[in-house]
């Protein structure tokens, strides 16, 4: 029973996860999500989104007249996923196999607050793997939770980053991991940086590269 | 210094998670042949998996993949030790680049959340169960058999492991009740700080006389222990402490509630048992998984990765049966990993299956047990693709 009463606390559900990632950028993420619909997404194109979650995002951007494939690997987020965004095709696919997907096929590549759940090493695997299904001149769209390099920057950013991850946790017993040295690895993989937009004191980013 | 802390923290808290780095790692001095094997990011598991490889002289390739800093077994039950987990480490750290064959050995207990077919068809690699605990894992390679030993399938809980998990329990169920202790503390002068210790002693020596003890598994056990502690007690504070009869029957009379408690809470530590409250309040069976024959092709996969027995063949059908109903513990490991649905838990039948009753027997994981995993349509077993011989 006791190992039960654990299991249960830690187990996540869509609701908890989405209460989870606002509670952490203290409701940044729906802002987000509309700006990048808005202002990153066109009608008629063509749209990945790593790992959708509930599909909020994926609703925007379909609602904006965008063509939207989202996956993820949680079965019971694709299921709220498929009644929230309707219009967009949402499957069971890890981030890793995405050139199953095809190749130079998207115009837009998204993630919020997705990336930051893989490890290192599948990090960099999707990274590249990405740059191979944009087509020429397609945007990968990212926004997350990032590490500054800078040592005064960082530090502030573990003062801000602490007490919210701890909130989180005891609300909705989510933890989420931050990029590190984002910028070098979407380098290493052939990206080129077209804008970044800091959010939170610079905790939390929105960063838009090229495939060069 | 630091290890020393880690390994004082995983004697009580190894139900939380503990990450260590996903990836590969290179035991001993593998080459292009060695083999390569799987295991979860939970510190502890790694370590153990290292160090007995290293001791037994193996050479091997060890995949890390990411598991939610929890053990195989648990994270496998609850969804992060999966088919994404084991598809994603042999695609990102490059190992086949390493390697000239497509073999790749699972955990036994992670086929609760793996499901064979599905890393077969989506990696190219042939996957096969190892064996359940890594020290048989020696014995298995060196044997060059594709399956394990029967023997090598079971779950043990040998001494060691007995006391490392009563230690566990005690820490945990003092945990949960450590609150309204405190709170009934107010009433009963110092009952929080008298009764952990009792607890705490009380959870070792379930879990390390669990064999011993008379009765069925949990409460009954809990009961037999509670018994003869709460009489050890009486004994002694009646000779050697000057205890006023009611305060003596009160504290025997709470030993042994405690000790129902800590034995009925047991069987959830023990990789053995499941939790039996109704089992034994309704006297009826809640987990009951059956093989409908029709749709068995015999695949052999269930008997390989029931780490109890409960299955046997039918030489004359040509079939698995269900053998030994009794000794299932609801791991969910056939239902996940057979072709063709052959399996079912219909322990709903004649039982009340409402989440508070489910919760209360501890089998609520299996309950909703459907496939978690992208299955391909099973091919019909041909030689070697199942793992038989
Ligand atoms: S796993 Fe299913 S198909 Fe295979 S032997 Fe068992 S019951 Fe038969
Ligand atoms: S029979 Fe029971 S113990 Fe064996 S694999 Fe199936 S669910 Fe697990």
């Amino acid at each position: 029973m006791s190992t039960l009463v654990y299991m249960k606390l830690l187990e996540q559900t869509p609701a908890k996860y989405d209460r989870g990632m606002r509670v952490i950028t203290l409701g940044r993420v729906d802002r987000i999500k509309r700006e990048i619909a808005a202002g990153w997404v066109e009608p008629g194109h063509s749209v990945l989104e790593l790992g959708c979650g509930t599909g909020s995002l994926a609703r925007l951007m379909t609602e904006r007249g965008a063509d939207v494939t989202g996956i993820d690997i949680s079965e019971p987020m694709l299921a709220v996923a498929r009644d929230a965004a309707p219009a967009a095709t949402v499957m069971h696919l890890t981030a890793t196999e995405i050139e199953r997907l095809g190749e130079s096929c998207f115009d837009r590549i998204v993630a919020t607050l997705s990336l930051s759940e893989l490890s290192e090493d599948e990090l960099d695997y999707v990274l590249h793997a990405s740059a191979r299904l944009l087509k020429p001149g397609g945007l990968l769209v990212v926004a997350d939770e990032v590490v500054p390099i800078p040592l005064r920057q960082r530090m502030l950013f573990w003062l801000i980053r602490y007490p919210l991850a701890a909130l989180t946790f005891l609300l909705t017993q989510n933890t989420t991991h931050a990029l590190r040295g984002f910028e070098r690895r979407l380098e290493d993989a052939g990206y080129r940086t077209v804008s970044t937009k800091p959010y939170l004191l610079g905790t939390l980013a929105l960063i838009v590269s090229e495939r060069a | 210094m630091w290890n020393v802390l880690k390994d004082i923290w995983f004697l009580f808290g190894r139900l939380f998670p503990y990450p260590t780095r996903p990836g590969l790692r290179r035991i001993g001095d593998p080459d292009r042949s060695s083999p390569v094997l799987v295991t979860g990011n939970f510190e502890l598991t790694v370590r153990t998996v290292i160090e007995t490889l290293e001791r037994d002289g193996i050479d091997a390739w060890l995949l890390i993949a990411p598991s939610k800093g929890v053990n195989v077994w648990c994270a496998a039950g609850g969804g992060h030790f999966t088919t994404d987990s084991v598809v994603s480490i042999i695609k990102t750290t490059g190992v086949e680049k390493l390697v000239d064959h497509r073999r790749v050995i699972l955990p036994q207990l992670s086929a609760n959340g793996v499901n064979y077919w599905a890393v077969k068809e989506r990696t190219g690699w042939k996957p096969r169960f190892g064996p359940a605990h890594i020290k048989d894992f020696a014995a298995y390679i060196r044997s060059g058999k594709q399956i394990t030993e029967r023997e090598h399938r079971h779950v043990s809980f040998d001494l060691p492991e007995r006391l490392a998990m009563g230690t566990n329990l005690g820490f945990n169920v003092s945990l949960i009740l450590a609150l309204p202790l405190i709170i009934a503390s107010f009433w009963v002068a110092g009952l929080w700080w008298k009764t952990i210790p009792i607890l705490f002693m009380l959870s070792v020596l379930s879990t390390v006389l669990v064999f011993w003890l008379p009765g069925k598994i949990g409460v009954q056990k809990g009961l037999a222990l509670g018994v003869l502690t709460a009489a050890t007690y009486a004994l002694v504070a009646q000779t050697a402490l000057d205890v006023p009869p009611w305060s003596l029957v009160g504290w025997s009379a709470w030993i042994l509630a405690v000790s129902a408690f800590v034995g009925y809470d047991m069987p959830s530590w023990s990789p053995l048992w499941r939790q039996d409250a109704k089992e034994l309040i309704l006297g009826v069976r809640t987990t009951h998984v059956a093989i409908i024959p029709e749709r068995c092709i015999n695949c052999h996969l269930c008997d390989i990765v029931c780490p109890v027995d409960v299955f046997a063949h039918n030489p004359e059908t040509k079939k698995y049966e269900v053998a030994n109903l009794d000794a299932c513990e609801a791991c969910g490991a056939c239902i996940e990993n057979c072709p063709t649905e052959a399996i079912v838990n219909n322990f709903r039948e004649g039982v009340c299956a409402c989440p508070t009753c489910l919760a209360i027997d501890g089998v609520s994981k299996l309950a909703g047990k459907s496939r978690k995993s992208r299955q391909p349509e099973p091919s019909s077993c041909t030689e070697g693709e199942c793992g038989c011989d």
